[in-house]
């Protein structure tokens, strides 16, 4: 119920057992090698060693791999079977895992033939792209019966080209009529934008009929390697593209042949990223001419099974505790109704090594307030039913499977709370009753309606605030004595519990016990001066010393504020009740009878799909936000690093060990 | 201006005001949905955890529907007897809105507006969503006193 204890191992051993021993560490699992490139620069270590590693043959490895994803992802396009809501690992045997590998060859030969395939096929549509571009650029020519490439003929020039379309043609045309009496302009097509034009002058003329296009911001169009009339080419393009795309749909109907290697093809692309791994962790080994070196982490508690690995190839080894204040990689370990709470603990930060795990206390308040802020059975129930369903038909692993079963719980509490209330879907049997039935049914809370008693319900959420935040404190009072400074628990912490309580009891005491409001001013009065005289403990002067303990106790308003923040739990418990009975309310308006009863039935589906959408939503947040900001603000620090063993990370599949 | 001094007038103003509140919370959405969709432009994985964010300043509008379904609730609107309001009534009924109607429109407006940075955040840090949305609910705190003050008032008015 706590972090992990863990210990520093270090071990050298014979360089020829160092692929093997890695190995089987990777298949243990439990070891998280270190990066070593502080004893790189330590002058006393680096006359004897070296680093290990081979980078190029990494990078090499790893393009390899970056080629199979190309491969695998294009192999996914064409593959039409119905693709599962959720993407698992495929659990296969180790022996499955050899068999296929025992072809290796042959996969690779094929990823390099669908890899060759996916490139043609870029090709062709690279191809495809250039020829539609082409005969864009031709179409406006279509007209233009002239073969393109002819610019000139004994004694004539021939050009065509663009002028914006504002300024008319006809005006251009007069205009270079007054220059030159032998010059054709035809006008071959205009767009929104442009007019389209040739034009055939007389050589000796050709420059002074540029003179006048150029003041209309003529420009010449060119094509290269272009013959023949527009209207030829684009029929040989579009030629040329029938062509393409059958090219193009034998290539893809080829690789879609391919979509039933995936299998093996995935098995293929793991394999190799575990060999890049085997690789990869040797960078952070050291090596000297027949040795090498390894230091890293591991759980106090598995010691005994890498004991044995490093035994049976002959390591010298050294298990070491870690130095007071050394901060060591984080595993959390819980109870299996706390372990999924620790994706919430996960989200805001891991605790560092020398703070405490908060998950096992969160988790009961977490539970208790998300059921509070929905209160449903019926949501609960479907909250519930559907985590169940979908963690026992996928295979989901790490953080989301924490996440569906954390719903799963809070869809339990939700339940509870739902009964507490009486609430059922909001009131929807009750509206389903009179509409369908013509009868009265009402079921009864077991504790309260928080619509018809919200104080009760005010009240309550402020005490289950209180106790939550005294938890929190008490775990800051815990750390602070673990370190080995009760008095400062006591001042620090017990002085708050006091002047909280005395405060309470000072304001309402009466109203419970008659005659604890007297106790509680006493109790006010001295611990409140019991923390002027210790909070300033830190400071020099007695002025000072004086001055920050009053300011102290100013810290009553953070307090104060923390309280009224757990409202928020009656306030979305009363957004859930009173949508559901807005919905109830419109699914009753059409009366009874068939069409009252259909209009009833089709409002409670949307409304509350709605409702249990945007309140699970809100109350995921609120549960997590008062944990995250009143319960881990009084103790918690983060900052934490995940602990992260040399094991099979492999995205496909996951390889068993037995054969199944 | 006999509308105003009727206390029924009034009361249905209220829920009105009330349910003003999603003004802000379709302001403060679409902030964080423009956000949203660059973000998915990039990369269209993140639909899901953007979308969380993007709902989070639907709240006060929610609020705003509560308080004002509660109002005329409690005056009988909904089931067709309305009672016979006065204006001091009819007033307190207004006045009960107006904590929800105001600090729900300007709350849900600046929750959009973390949001849509929290939306930024998740674009490069996918994986401090949870933080993005504690700094999202930081600014809520706001408009679920204003609607505990609401709910409170109209509780108390004796009718």
């Amino acid at each position: 119920m706590s972090i992990v204890r863990m210990n520093k191992i270090s071990a050298i051993g014979l360089g020829t057992v160092k692929a093997e021993l890695i190995s089987e560490l990777m298949d243990l699992g439990i070891v998280e090698i270190s990066s070593q490139d502080s004893k790189l620069t330590d002058p006393d270590w680096i006359s004897y060693i070296e680093r290990d590693g081979n980078e190029n043959e990494v990078l090499k490895l790893d393009s390899k791999i970056s080629k199979i994803n190309t491969v695998i992802e294009s192999l996914e396009k064409y593959d039409n079977s119905k693709s599962p809501i959720f993407k698992t690992r495929k659990i296969i045997s180790s022996g499955e895992f050899e068999k296929t590998l025992s072809s290796k060859d042959k996969i690779e030969e094929k990823v390099e033939h669908i890899f060759r395939l996916i490139i043609e096929l870029n090709d062709l549509i690279t191809e495809e792209n250039k020829i539609t571009a082409n005969i864009i650029s031709l179409k406006p020519w279509v007209g233009y019966s002239i073969p393109i490439e002819l610019g000139e003929t004994n004694y004539t020039s021939i050009f065509i080209g663009v002028v914006p379309n504002i300024l008319g043609v006809e005006n251009l045309k007069s205009r270079i009529e007054e220059k030159s009496k032998n010059c054709v302009v035809n006008l071959i097509g205009s767009d929104k934008d442009q007019n389209y034009l040739s034009i055939l002058c007389v050589k000796t003329e050709k420059e002074d009929v540029y003179e006048v296009l150029k003041q209309f911001g003529f420009n010449a169009v060119i094509f290269k390697d272009i013959e023949g009339t527009a209207a030829d080419n684009i029929v040989q393009y579009e030629q040329e593209i029938k062509v393409i795309s059958e090219k193009k749909s034998s290539v893809e109907s080829e690789i879609s042949t391919f979509v039933m290697n995936k299998g093996d093809i995935q098995l293929l692309y793991d394999y190799l990223l575990i060999e890049r791994d085997k690789l990869k962790v040797l960078n952070s080994m050291l090596k000297t001419k027949k040795t090498f070196y390894v230091n890293g982490w591991i759980p106090e508690r598995s010691k005994k099974s890498v004991e044995s690995v490093l035994n049976k190839y002959e390591c010298w080894y050294e298990f070491e505790e870690p130095q007071e204040g050394e901060e060591y990689p984080i595993l959390l370990d819980n109870s299996s109704f706390v372990q999924p709470f620790e994706s919430i603990t996960e989200l805001y930060s891991l605790p560092s090594s020398t703070n405490v795990d908060p998950t096992a206390l969160m988790s009961i308040f977490y539970f208790i307030f998300f059921g509070l802020m929905l209160a449903d059975v019926g949501y609960g129930l479907i909250m519930s039913i559907g985590c169940y369903v979908i963690l026992k038909k996928f295979n989901i692993e790490g953080t989301t499977k924490k996440m569906f079963s954390m719903f799963f719980y809070c869809g339990i509490s939700t339940m509870f709370w739902g009964v507490m209330f009486g609430s059922w879907f909001g009131d929807a049997i009750t509206a389903i009753a009179k509409v369908m039935f013509h009868t009265d049914f009402v079921i009864k809370p077991i504790w309260i309606n928080p619509i018809d008693e919200p104080m009760t319900l005010l009240i309550f959420s402020f005490i289950i605030g209180i106790i939550h935040l005294f938890i929190g404190m008490g775990v800051k009072a815990y750390i602070i004595v673990r370190d080995g400074h009760p008095w400062e628990a006591l001042f620090d912490v017990g002085f708050w519990y006091g002047l909280i309580i005395g405060l309470a009891l000072w304001l309402f005491g009466n109203s419970v016990i008659p005659g604890s409001a007297a106790v509680g001013r006493w109790m006010s009065i001295i611990f409140a001066i019991g923390l002027i005289l210790t909070q300033g403990r830190e400071k020099k002067n007695i002025f000072s010393k004086l001055l920050s303990g009053i300011l102290s106790l100013y810290d009553i308003t953070s307090y104060l504020s923390d309280v009224l923040s757990y409202s928020r739990l009656l306030a979305l418990g009363l957004a859930t009740g009173v949508i559901s009975s807005v919905i109830s309310v419109l699914g009753s308006l059409g009366g009874d009878g068939i069409f009252g009863s259909i209009l009833l039935i089709v409002v409670l589906i949307f409304g509350h799909t709605f409702n249990i959408a945007i309140n699970g939503l809100g109350s995921f947040v609120h549960a997590a936000r008062l944990q995250y900001v009143e319960f881990f603000g009084k103790f918690y620090e983060g900052g934490g690093d995940m602990f992260n063993p040399l094991m099979k990370k492999t995205k496909y599949i996951k390889i068993t060990k037995e054969v199944i | 201006m006999e509308l105003f001094t009727t206390g029924n007038f009034l009361a249905i103003l209220g829920a009105s005001v009330a349910a003003l509140a999603g003004c802000g919370s379709a302001i403060g959405i679409g902030y964080a949905g423009s956000a949203a969709s660059g973000v998915l432009a990039e990369d269209p994985k993140k639909f899901g955890s953007t979308l969380i964010l993007q709902a989070l300043p639907g709240t006060q509008g929610i609020y705003g529907l509560l308080i004002a379904f509660i109002i005329l609730n409690k005056i009988g609107f909904l089931s067709g007897g309305m009672a016979d309001l006065t204006a001091v009534q009819g007033g307190y009924f207004l006045a009960a809105a107006l904590p929800i109607g105001v600090v729900g429109i300007v709350s849900a407006i600046h929750q959009g507006k973390v949001c849509a940075s929290g939306i930024m955040l998740i674009s490069k840090k996918p994986e401090q969503i949870a933080k993005a949305m504690v700094y999202a609910a930081m600014v809520e705190t706001y408009a679920v006193l204003a609607l505990l003050i609401s709910f409170l008032i109209i509780n108390g008015i004796a009718i």
